[in-house]
């Protein structure tokens, strides 16, 4: 897995505020960035077990004779040497593959420059798909760029959730800010999610890390959310359960997607269990 | 249900989910055939009017929107698409595409386009196969069969032609044989075949009566071999021309292909044989019931792959198995023509079997696939007494025109690129095996400033040969230190606070990223004569990769392969 994240330009000025927090993020975790621009309407993506085909709105191929000038001149200016990704493998001449070893992507909710699409709420279904096969955390990120002090980890005891506390553990620790935990706990006591992260190893780096834990055992999850701090990179796990599950009883993720206007850091299903930080 | 099946057996697994793809490519090729038939009809009452020339010109367009816009799928006539992913991506195969080119192919057939139904249903079988296998979790082996069954089933049902389906699926998608392979395909093959006789009847497509077949009709098939041989490379040498002329000229898909199709419409109106998949002007030709004259068969011939190119080539959907049958009968009665004027005391066997003959061999050179023309023909004409013409045609023709064009008309656009990566081949090999699962990160990394007495100690700690060095500030790969070069430094007990780590590196040492191929690295092995290389990415140092830890996961894969 490359030390990398990727990053697909839109040459808008939604597009460069999406690329500011790439940028930022890069920084923060030490992690390279590699930036694609397309040249194509659509990419291909090939995961382990599908393929995702990303079709692209028209903005990501606007005045594309400016976009890598205008890329550089964000990336420079965020302290970072920029990188550009030019695809190897075509799947038909019009139609490239995009290389999915990378530690981190950053997606925006919807890959869509329709104002109506690009606020909370809803995630573009291509954004969902990769999410879902990616092996790789995704980064979401928010309209405007806003630096986040901190980590925020959505723990809810999941194989899901446990993955997203490793990632946000790692995070934080190069980023070097504080880390919270958030629990909607209902009928379990503190002590089921203690013995989980005890289980896994995880205790002592919780000890070390954590500054705060958001522990609820009643009132409704959207109404806690606030307690999140509003400048905080939220780590949430996502589509852990099953579809018939979540259609049934709805997704956490989701709620918090439509709720908090944070940067997410999304651990799909099929995220490595720890990824590519330095 | 996923859980009770990835428990069972792995061959029986595939004999299952062969089943399954062989109903799903069945029953895609029988409603492409069901709707090409109705949009047939619709387009029918317009082929009389002053401006049925444009029609193709209209299919073209509305194909080639649909697929862009509304289906949203990018991609050529579809084999050369299955086959990229069977070799390079472990048979992933997007699910629009198992009912996008079926639609796209709809518009452009009916519409008078000069093209056949059997490559979108290939990938559209081949999607069905890679979706369901992508769906049971299966291993990209066990899914690239699938993608090959989906091919075979919607092939066999097409044509009614189990055996052809095998022998297309294992000849010009998987590329090998195997008793695994077999297994698989053939079950998928015969179902799909078996779903094509209950919902459309078993019947043959083309059914021939050739009689009284002698030694001087099988001499005389020969000569024969001349002309398909001909005729197929300029079919391949034209539609690669028509493509990159048209595609380097005419950015807009959709007028590219809507200006093939008004030629092909232009071209229809002198030449209505030409227009659509053309199996009545097959069937009349095997019948020996094709009145026009000599030259105008030889100029149907040419006008067929004129045409064929012009839609194919210019972005319009549709296969060229139809068009080589037609194109290979119009050649043999040419061909047939040929003789009777040159030998009109000879009673030869008839125009149908040279015909028949000739759709074998323009088939089987374009296809560089003799198996697929030798069964194919055979099964969709009933006519089992023509199988030694055919087979001698058939190889014939793939080793003539083979000088002239390596590659079949799927393969070429793949060879160019350097993917086109055949089973058990090297390249395959070391294409399975990633920089990453080679990479040994432990070794030391030395910086500039170190002693050579501190080297010394490392070299004497670790076995490796090749040492990286790196800036102690930045972290950046500045070169490396092989072991080799400075062994007459290393016994000089003198030097060792006076030589700096600094002044050993080789700074010429070649690296290599982590998105190379490992055919390349291979190659730089043996120019450079070294048996380690670093791997550095954005000036930073991974690992290395050796020559040993490649030949022996090669090793390992090959035995992989060869259980299989």
């Amino acid at each position: 897995m490359k030390n990398e994240l990727l990053h697909i330009f839109r040459n808008t000025p939604f597009g460069r505020e999406t690329l500011m927090q790439s940028v930022y993020f890069a920084k923060q975790t030490a992690v390279s960035l590699r930036v694609y621009i397309p040249a194509f309407r659509q990419f291909l993506m090939y995961f382990e077990n599908e393929v995702v085909t990303v079709d692209l709105d028209r903005a990501f191929l606007r005045d594309p004779t400016t976009a890598r000038e205008h890329a550089e001149a964000v990336i420079r200016e965020g302290g970072l040497e920029p990188h550009f990704l030019e695809p190897k493998g075509f799947t038909a001449s019009t139609l490239p593959d995009l290389p999915v070893e990378y530690a981190f992507m950053c997606c925006p909710r919807s890959i869509s420059d329709l104002s109506t699409k690009i606020g909370l709420g809803h995630i573009g279904p291509r954004v969902r798909n990769i999410i879902r096969n990616a092996s790789f955390p995704i980064l979401m990120a928010t309209p405007v760029h806003k630096e986040w002090r901190s980590v925020t980890v959505f723990f809810g005891g999941s194989k899901n959730a446990v993955k997203a506390l490793r990632t946000g553990l790692t995070v934080s620790r190069t980023a070097g800010c504080p880390l919270f935990l958030f629990t909607e706990a209902g009928r379990r006591p503190k002590s089921h999610y203690e013995k989980i992260i005890e289980d896994r190893g995880l205790s002592g780096q919780v000890q070390e890390l954590v500054t705060g834990w958001l522990f609820f055992e009643k009132g409704e999850f959207r109404n806690h959310l606030y307690d999140v701090p509003h400048d905080s990179l939220a780590v949430v796990g996502a589509y852990g359960h099953s579809a018939i599950r979540e259609a049934a009883f709805g997704s956490k993720m989701e709620t918090i997607q439509t709720v908090l206007p944070n940067p997410m850091l999304i651990v799909g299903p099929r995220c490595s269990p720890a990824p590519g930080l330095p | 249900m996923r859980t009770l099946f990835q428990n069972a057996n792995d061959r029986f697994q595939l004999v299952l989910m062969g089943a399954v793809v062989g109903v799903g490519g069945g029953l895609a090729a029988v409603l492409l055939n069901r709707s090409l038939e109705e949009l047939a009809e619709f387009f029918q009452p317009f082929w009389n009017r002053g401006y049925a020339f444009l029609l193709p010109a209209l299919g073209a367009v509305l194909s080639t929107l649909c697929l862009t816009y509304l289906l949203k799928d990018v991609g050529g006539h579809g084999v050369p698409d299955v086959i990229y992913s069977v070799t390079r991506r472990g048979g992933l195969l997007r699910f629009r595409s198992s009912f996008s080119r079926l639609i796209a192919c709809c518009l452009t057939i009916a519409s008078g386009g000069s093209a056949g139904p059997e490559g979108p249903v290939v990938i559209s079988g081949g999607s069905i196969g890679s979706n369901i296998a992508s769906f049971f979790r299966l291993r990209d082996r066990q899914r690239v069969l699938l993608v090959g069954g989906g091919a075979a089933a919607a092939i066999a049902s097409i044509f009614n032609a189990p055996v052809a389906g095998i022998a297309f699926s294992l000849e010009a998608i998987l590329g090998e044989w195997t008793p695994t392979n077999l297994i698989t395909i053939a079950v998928a093959s015969a179902v799909g075949t078996e779903v094509s006789r209950l919902l459309q009847g078993n019947q043959i497509p083309f059914e021939g009566r050739i009689v009284g077949i002698g030694n001087l009709d099988v001499l005389a098939c020969l000569g024969l071999v001349l002309f398909t041989s001909v005729g197929s490379v300029c079919f391949v040498r034209l539609l690669r021309g028509v493509r990159r002329v048209s595609g380097a000229r005419i950015p807009w898909s959709w007028i590219r292909a809507g200006c093939g199709g008004l030629l092909v419409g232009l071209i229809g109106m002198v030449l209505p044989d030409v227009l659509g998949e053309g199996y009545g002007t097959i069937h009349r030709a095997i019948e020996g019931q094709y009145p026009p004259g000599l030259l105008i068969v030889g100029l149907l011939a040419a006008a067929k792959i004129v045409s064929t190119c012009l839609t194919i080539g210019t972005g319009g959907m549709g296969g060229i198995f139809a068009p080589c049958l037609v194109v290979g009968s119009f050649v043999g009665l040419f061909y047939g023509r040929i003789l009777g004027v040159l030998f009109p005391t000879v009673h030869w066997a008839g125009e149908g079997y040279f015909a028949l003959l000739g759709m074998a061999g323009v088939l089987s050179s374009v296809l560089q696939a003799p198996m697929t023309g030798i069964f194919l023909i055979t099964e969709i004409t009933g006519s089992y007494q023509v199988l030694v013409s055919v087979v001698l045609v058939s190889v014939m023709s793939v080793t003539l025109s083979h000088v002239f064009e390596p590659f079949s008309v799927y393969h070429q656009d793949l060879a160019e690129q350097g993917d086109l990566l055949r089973p058990r081949t090297d390249r395959r090999l070391l294409s399975e095996l990633d920089i990453f699962e080679l990479l040994e990160t432990g070794c030391p990394r030395l910086h500039p400033e170190m002693r050579l007495r501190e080297f010394v100690d490392i070299v004497r700690e670790w076995g490796s040969r090749l040492f990286p060095v790196e800036d102690a500030k930045t972290g950046e790969y500045l070169g490396a230190v092989r072991a080799d070069d400075v062994r007459s430094y290393l016994f000089n007990t003198h030097l060792y606070d006076t030589i700096l780590v600094e002044q050993l590196i080789d700074s010429n040492t070649p690296a290599v990223s982590p998105d190379d191929a490992l055919d390349e690295v291979m190659d730089i092995f043996e120019a450079r004569h070294v048996s380690s290389l670093p791997v550095v990415h954005d000036r930073r140092f991974l690992g290395v990769i050796s020559k040993t830890t490649i030949l022996d996961r090669y090793r390992k894969e090959l035995i992989v392969q060869e259980e299989i």
